[in-house]
């Protein structure tokens, strides 16, 4: 069996243990709703699709929605479980069977970007009688999916490092809580260009604000190509480096 | 055949009077903080193919640390391991192809069936689906286990539990077994059947080595023992054979038991648990 069929193999597993705990899946899906529904509450009215450009026509919960996708993307359980095979032992036993050691990686972050598919594909579908249309068609409806589950792994492949290094859910669970200001330290309310000089400089320096530049485009305008290389380089990057961190530390995990 | 099955099939060959596991010098150094930690501290060890070898000592002996060595789980500071005729630290891939692994906490996903769990086992050790579904079904007969292997592991019981977990490290038939504490926290009546199972296996051919604090458990299954305290081999040879150099050490009248050569290797004597209680009173 190759490396990659091993990786399949857990990965299948891994997506059984998420449908087996539908209670992990209901804060995935209701707190990302909940930011969407909140935030157009409270600044829908200020920006109204019919004055306001930077909506292209759409309702102010088109804008917000790449946030929403993005926090649903960050929940980081895969990594959760993880800890709970570490302490429960099934890891080892994973460990004891001659399988790559990077396929033990691989497999969890696979099942967490077929998960995050999924996942985004309803939250969208929640979203539309809220006035969201996908602006770029079915060609983006396929990219945005694509990209959320890329972030999906970049962020997943961050959780499992913190799992693997301390094997603990609490401290797991607290480097989950870097994403929140990642989140805000981004274009989130306004675009890039309407923040405050400081905000703008932070947002610059900040890799979520591509992905999600990258996600708005998708919803909001045609396929803006030059856009969505950045957003896709960005993840594509961070990808890399996570999966590299993942195998370089489970190749060292004692 | 393909390539994995060739080597399975390699694996389930037996050579009599090989030496199925050997370590020399083995060393392992945990660093802290402040300090470097010896957990096991040159420990030699030659368990023959077929035998039933007993690996006893008192809690943070090193007992855990050297299976956990030998079963390529974690990195050796020092010394040379070899398992099934394979060096652990050249070729751990190949070790791991020709071992099971039962660990003191039963490691089981309890979210799985009895029978996803096997048949995920085998499939990473190269089966078919095809065959990984024969391969669980067979050991789920083999551990008594065939009504409940579509219930999730979560409601099963502590001895099913271990039952599973002996079952999940045979799916490749290894050629040796390595179980640290088996039956930790079974009620008398699973221990006995998970005694009957090792029996079983190891009349099969399969090696065992197995870490355990009951002594009466190594007493009743084992051909040979080694006693570790602190990092060292303090004691090895057959239970009758340690019991019969005590005996004749101390001058006793009757073989002693398994639990005083225990306590007589690990310093651990009765008489000294008394001088010591003296000393608090006093």
């Amino acid at each position: 069996m190759t490396g990659v069929e091993q990786a399949n193999v857990l990965g299948g597993r891994a997506l059984r243990e998420t449908l087996r705990t539908p209670e992990s899946l209901v804060p995935t899906l209701f707190i990302p709703m909940f930011f969407l529904v909140v935030n157009l509450g409270q600044a829908g009215k200020i920006f109204p699709s019919s004055s306001t450009s930077f909506l292209y026509g759409q309702s102010y919960a088109a804008f917000q929605l790449p946030s929403s996708l993005l926090l649903a993307a960050s929940f980081g359980s895969a990594a959760l479980f993880l800890v709970e095979d570490i302490e429960g032992g099934y890891f080892d036993k994973l460990r004891a069977a001659p399988v790559s050691r990077s396929a033990l990686v691989i497999g969890r972050l696979l099942a967490e970007a077929a998960k995050s598919v999924a996942i985004t594909a309803v939250l969208v579908v929640m979203a539309l009688p809220f006035g969201v249309s996908i602006a770029s068609g079915p060609i983006g409806l396929v990219l945005l999916l694509a990209l959320t589950s890329l972030w999906a792994v970049v962020f997943s492949g961050f959780m499992q490092l913190i799992a693997l290094k301390t094997r603990s859910a609490a401290a797991t669970n607290s480097g989950g809580l870097v994403f929140f200001p990642l989140l805000f330290l981004t274009p989130n309310f306004v675009p890039r260009d309407l923040l405050t000089r400081p905000m703008e400089i932070a947002a610059t320096f900040n890799p979520v604000t591509y992905v999600m530049e990258a996600m708005r485009s998708l919803i909001l305008q045609d396929l803006a190509w030059a856009t969505l290389a950045r957003g896709f380089g960005v993840v594509a990057v961070l990808g890399v480096l996570m999966v590299t961190l993942n195998v370089r530390v489970i190749r060292d995990y004692d | 055949m393909t390539a994995s099955e060739q080597e399975l099939s390699e694996a389930r060959t037996t050579v009599p009077g090989m030496m199925a596991i050997e370590a020399e010098r083995l060393v392992k150094q945990y660093r802290g903080r402040t300090e470097t930690i010896d957990a096991v501290r040159g420990v030699d060890l030659r368990v023959r193919a077929g035998e039933v070898f007993g690996f006893l000592g008192p809690n943070g002996a090193g007992k855990s640390t050297t299976v956990r060595m030998l079963t390529t789980l974690m990195s050796i500071t020092s010394g040379a391991a070899r398992v099934a005729g394979i060096d652990v630290m050249a070729d751990p891939d190949a070790v791991r192809r020709r071992i099971g692994v039962a660990l003191q906490e039963a490691g089981l996903d309890p979210r799985q069936t009895g029978r996803e769990l096997l048949v995920l086992q085998a499939k990473l050790f190269g089966m078919s689906a095809a065959q990984a579904a024969g391969r669980a079904e067979e050991l789920l007969d083999l551990v008594d286990l065939v009504e409940s292997g579509d219930r999730r592991i979560k409601g099963y019981s502590g001895g099913m539990k271990r039952r599973l977990d002996l079952a999940s490290a045979l799916v490749h038939e290894p050629e040796v077994l390595f179980l640290d504490e088996p039956t930790t926290g079974l009620d008398p009546a699973s221990r006995l059947t998970v005694w009957d199972e090792l029996r079983r296996i190891n009349a099969r051919g399969t090696t065992i080595f197995l870490t355990t604090q009951y002594l009466e458990e190594a007493d009743q299954l084992c051909d040979r023992l080694a006693i570790i305290d602190g990092g060292l081999i303090v004691r090895e040879g057959t239970p009758e054979l340690l019991k019969a150099e005590l005996r004749q050490r101390r001058g006793l009248d009757a073989d002693p038991t398994l639990d005083e050569v225990f306590l007589d290797a690990t310093g651990r004597t009765r008489e000294r648990v008394a001088g010591e209680v003296q000393e608090v009173l006093a």
